[in-house]
């Protein structure tokens, strides 16, 4: 458990050190805007991916979502993200 | 980062091996499957093994989206590169897996136009953008994946885009997790279930294994005390004498997962009858195609291939691995022809592959075993 690193999060993929998509990573992020079904959305270290939101229903600002080779397949309720 | 801290407490892990190790009954060895890549990805990379006891043996199983893809389907997404006016696109990983013809990376190297994308809906702007060319988005992965290549053939479809078609490799989870069980080469105790496709599916679908099999399943998360709590799980349940499909993850796994997404699922995409998997041979209705509705999209249909299967080198031992019978380091070519750098087998290719991910950071876990039988 000597290793504090992280997965990689933001919309990227590579062939070095690794695909996220193939590692079947998924992260969470917080909605900032949306724009129809997309939504920007932000992670931790506040970097920005634009992602599908067709597959969690309507979202808002502040919402969390599970986000997956860009498309939101899950959406943190408030008490599972403790707001 | 709230979201990962509290799972890497070391303390706490200590705290839950020793509670694990109590559970055990003695004299008794466990062999319990991750069946997902990314599971395999974590034990190495945080040293989860080393936190159980020695009668608690974790065996890799095959949900690595890249490692499972055959020779001859690598070989059909060159053929399709190769054509005048074709930008095949693909996710990082693949580019490296070696076909029967070199590797995307290579066939690039001889003028094929081979992009890498993040998302599907990446490969969809890139369509878009070359309305002269024709973009086909080489599909792997499975259920996690899957929406997004689904959502991406519905905005196709939406926006009346022509020059885009999906090369569908996607792979279902539970006809994999069949074929380990039928296998006579393994004997196992119980499954740490996957966390990001059950997020989709949810754990209905596993409960004929504890129903059929008297063996317990535990959906899991990704991090190192997600993992050790669903081991904890596990040996509760061999405990209490019980064999059920419970959820550890539940912060993101629904236990009938994302309906709206398996809906999209069941619109785009039809159950192929068999599909090969590298190592695990023909399994029946284990991958998807585009469905009727939405062949009009499908590479398969668009473009003639050579749809040739390739024999897997002799040397390579990916079945084997994938489907636990052998430990990476038991392969004969692992860390001297095959590494990262030269992969023979696709497990070596993907971080999430069983020896890639032992290749990266398994070399300590066996050091720390070489000072241990020294002593």
């Amino acid at each position: 458990m000597s290793d504090p690193g992280v997965f990689v999060s933001g919309a990227s993929c590579s062939a070095e050190p690794g695909c996220i998509t193939c590692g079947d990573v998924a992260v969470i992020l917080t909605v900032a805007t949306v724009a129809g079904s997309d939504a920007s959305c932000t992670d931790e270290q506040g970097r920005k991916e634009q992602v599908a939101t067709e597959l969690v229903g309507e979202v808002r600002p502040g919402d969390r979502v599970l986000v997956h080779a860009g498309v939101a397949i899950e959406r943190l309720s408030a008490e599972e993200t403790g707001g | 980062m709230r979201f990962v801290d509290e799972f890497r407490d070391p303390e706490l892990a200590e705290v839950l091996g020793r509670e694990i190790t109590a559970l055990c009954e003695p004299g008794r060895h466990y062999k319990i499957m991750e069946v997902c890549g990314g599971h395999t990805h974590t034990i190495y990379r945080y040293g989860v093994q080393d936190h159980l006891p020695e009668d608690i043996e974790l065996v890799h199983g095959p949900g690595c989206p890249v490692c499972v893809i055959p020779m001859g389907r690598v070989d059909d997404g060159i053929a399709i590169a190769e054509r005048d006016g074709v930008i095949l696109t693909c996710f990082g990983d693949m580019m490296r897996v070696p076909g029967g013809r070199g590797s995307f990376l290579e066939a690039n190297a001889r003028g094929a136009d081979i992009r890498m994308v993040y998302s599907p809906l990446d490969a969809l702007r890139i369509a878009r953008q070359n309305p002269d060319r024709q973009v086909v988005f080489y599909a792997i992965g499975f259920e996690t994946t899957a929406p997004s290549t689904a959502l991406t053939v519905l905005r196709a479809a939406q926006e009346g885009i022509e020059n885009f078609s999906v090369f569908c490799n996607h792979v279902t989870i539970i006809p994999a997790i069949k074929a380990i069980l039928d296998s006579p080469d393994l004997r196992l105790d119980a499954f740490i279930g996957p966390g990001h496709v059950s997020t989709v599916i949810g754990c209905r679908p596993y409960e004929w294994i504890p129903r059929d099999f008297a063996m317990p399943l535990v959906c899991a998360g990704f991090e190192p005390l997600d993992l050790l709590q669903s081991v904890y799980m596990i040996m509760k349940q061999f405990a209490d004498g019980r064999a059920e499909v419970e959820n550890q993850y539940s912060r993101v796994v629904h236990y009938d997962g994302n309906p709206v997404a398996l809906k999209v699922l069941a619109d785009v995409f039809a159950l192929r009858p068999f599909f090969e998997w590298r190592g695990l041979g023909s399994i029946a209705h284990s991958a998807l195609k585009l469905s009727p509705k939405y062949a009009h999209y499908d590479a398969e249909l668009r473009y003639d291939l050579p749809g040739v299967r390739v024999a897997d080198p002799k040397a390579c031992q990916c079945g084997e691995v994938l489907k636990g019978v052998l430990k990476p380091w038991e392969c004969k070519v692992f860390g001297t022809a095959c590494t990262p750098e030269t992969p023979i087998g696709t497990c070596m290719v993907s971080s999430e592959g069983a020896c890639a991910a032992y290749y990266n950071y398994g070399q300590y876990a066996k050091q720390r075993l070489t000072l241990e039988v020294l002593k």
